[in-house]
């Protein structure tokens, strides 16, 4: 069995501290853990008992957790010699939890949300700006390529996530990088705009390249100014969504006070 | 005396006290380099890397508990072949920054994962692989893989001929600051150390961050001295700060 380490295990085994509906929590971070790639289909997770005790929850909330993932199909479990929970990625799946997820929040959260991606992003692009070398520069550079060129919806998702997380890097800060990740695995929990309208991700592609190459300029300014204002418009096009799904209707029944 | 009145001649020797300080920590760490890479030579380590089993010795991890290791990780990354069928992978302990215990580093090797750790693309392995050559990098944040702030030291292993992968070496950027900084007891004139990316690797002057470039032209002024062994050089500048009266 392979257990992820570094980084990402950090933060996808974070010990959730949110009192309410821990089992949804966990559903959710599995989720998007699921939909960023983290973990790969057909990956075996961890003993029940190890993945309670990383997430700090009781192994009844987690069994709770595996049975709705295993409900909704993004876990299997097997049984006998050889067997264990193995993870099943359905980008269908996904994009209904996803949406589940957008209808359980308020427009505040989705602002609360860009807020503060916006303030390590836009920090990592000023400090990237000054601190990454030609190489970074060129990294940078080609993983906003590879977004341009995915085609799935979780491919798409992660090159967004890794040009976020390396633009943390640049700017030579550990805590940033992790903000970042941690940041992006509750961003995964959302729906990702170019999957309801594909022209959005011509818009997101065109943006990184415009911080690149203010970064590449070397202008501070203007790499912060432009990641602030490309996550402004990332978190009005989740109100949007948001919005638009409350018009409909169709999920209103879903949605909880909290 | 403040700094800025100092006589050249000082300045030379004490450029010359820190480089020779440098000089001897890149060495030491280095020799750990080479060591993990004649483990990696052994014959029973051949044999694994041309099966595809595990190549080194655990006991190659004792290195790391060794007195006066500076370390923090070292082990082997091996080239994937994938016209063999033989994939990514690495045999990697590091000191676990909190108890000091010895770990295995298990980065996620999924290409299609978020958290993949690309190391072929990495400085670390892609440099010495190219040139056959030894290769410091940093400081840098070893994103996806350790997630800490490094300086890492890599060798090349060629197996008749044939690259097979790299030794190396990391040591946090907070290890290498803190250990040289003692050992030079009497802090010199303010300088900076800067890699051959421009990039501060060393300061004792707080305008100038660990971290940050120093742009051609916009940096202290001369060539500053080269530091014998690692593609460094070490500038004498002048900081004039108020928490010096």
């Amino acid at each position: 069995m392979q257990l992820l380490s570094g980084d990402a295990r950090r933060a996808v085994f974070a010990p959730l501290d949110d009192g309410a509906l821990r089992s949804e929590a966990v559903v959710r971070r599995m989720g998007s853990a699921i939909a960023l790639g983290l973990l790969g289909d057909g990956e075996q997770l961890p003993a029940e008992t190890d993945l309670a005790t990383m997430l700090n929850v009781s192994t009844m909330t987690l069994r709770e957790a595996l049975a709705e993932l295993r409900k909704l199909g993004l876990v299997e479990t097997r049984r006998g010699r050889g067997g264990g929970s193995f993870v099943r990625s359905q980008d269908d799946v996904l994009a209904d939890l996803a949406d589940a997820r957008l209808a359980q929040l308020g427009t505040t959260d989705l602002r609360e949300l860009g807020d503060v991606h916006g303030a390590v992003a836009a920090a990592a692009a000023r400090l990237a700006a000054t601190r990454a070398s030609s190489n970074e520069i060129a990294r940078l550079r080609d993983i906003v390529e590879r977004l341009a060129r995915a085609t799935s919806v979780t491919d798409q998702r992660r090159a967004e996530g890794r040009y976020f997380i390396e633009l943390a890097a640049c700017a030579q800060s550990v805590r940033l990088t992790m903000q970042e990740m941690d940041l992006h695995l509750e961003l995964g929990q959302l729906p990702w705009p170019p999957a309801h309208v594909p022209e959005l991700l011509g818009v997101i592609v065109a943006g990184h390249g415009a911080v690149v190459d203010a970064i590449e300029d070397r202008d501070a300014p203007r790499a912060r100014a432009l990641t602030e204002e490309h996550i402004e418009t990332r978190t009005v096009w989740s109100i949007e969504l948001l919005l638009q799904r409350m018009g409909d209707g169709g999920s209103a029944s879903q949605r909880e006070v909290s | 005396m403040t700094a800025g009145v100092r006589p050249e001649g000082s300045r030379a020797e004490e450029a010359a006290r820190v480089g020779a300080a440098v000089s001897e920590v890149v060495g030491r760490l280095f020799s750990t380099v080479t060591a993990v890479r004649a483990a990696a030579l052994q014959p029973s380590a051949r044999e694994g890397l041309r099966a595809g089993r595990p190549v080194l010795d655990g006991d190659v991890r004792n290195l790391l508990r060794e007195p006066g290791q500076l370390a923090v990780g070292l082990g082997l990354v091996i080239a994937p072949q994938p016209e063999r069928g033989l994939p990514l992978r690495l045999e990697w302990w590091q000191v676990d920054p909190d108890g000091g215990s010895l770990r295995t580093l298990e980065p996620d090797l999924k290409p299609t994962s978020l958290g993949y750790y690309d190391y072929p693309a990495t400085e670390w392995f892609d440099v010495p692989r190219r040139t056959g050559r030894r290769h410091v990098v940093g400081p840098y944040v070893d994103v996806h893989g350790t997630g800490r702030y490094l300086l890492t030291l890599t060798e090349p292993v060629l197996v008749d001929g044939q690259f097979v992968g790299v030794a190396g070496a990391d040591v946090s950027v907070r290890r290498f600051e803190t250990h040289l900084l003692a050992g030079l007891g009497r802090l010199p004139a303010p300088f900076l150390l800067v890699n051959d990316e421009d990039r501060v690797v060393l300061s004792t002057a707080p305008r100038w961050l660990v971290g940050s470039r120093v742009p051609p032209g916009g940096g202290p002024a001369g060539p500053g001295a080269a530091v014998p062994g690692v593609p460094w050089r070490l500038h004498v500048v002048d900081d004039a700060s108020p928490l010096r009266a």
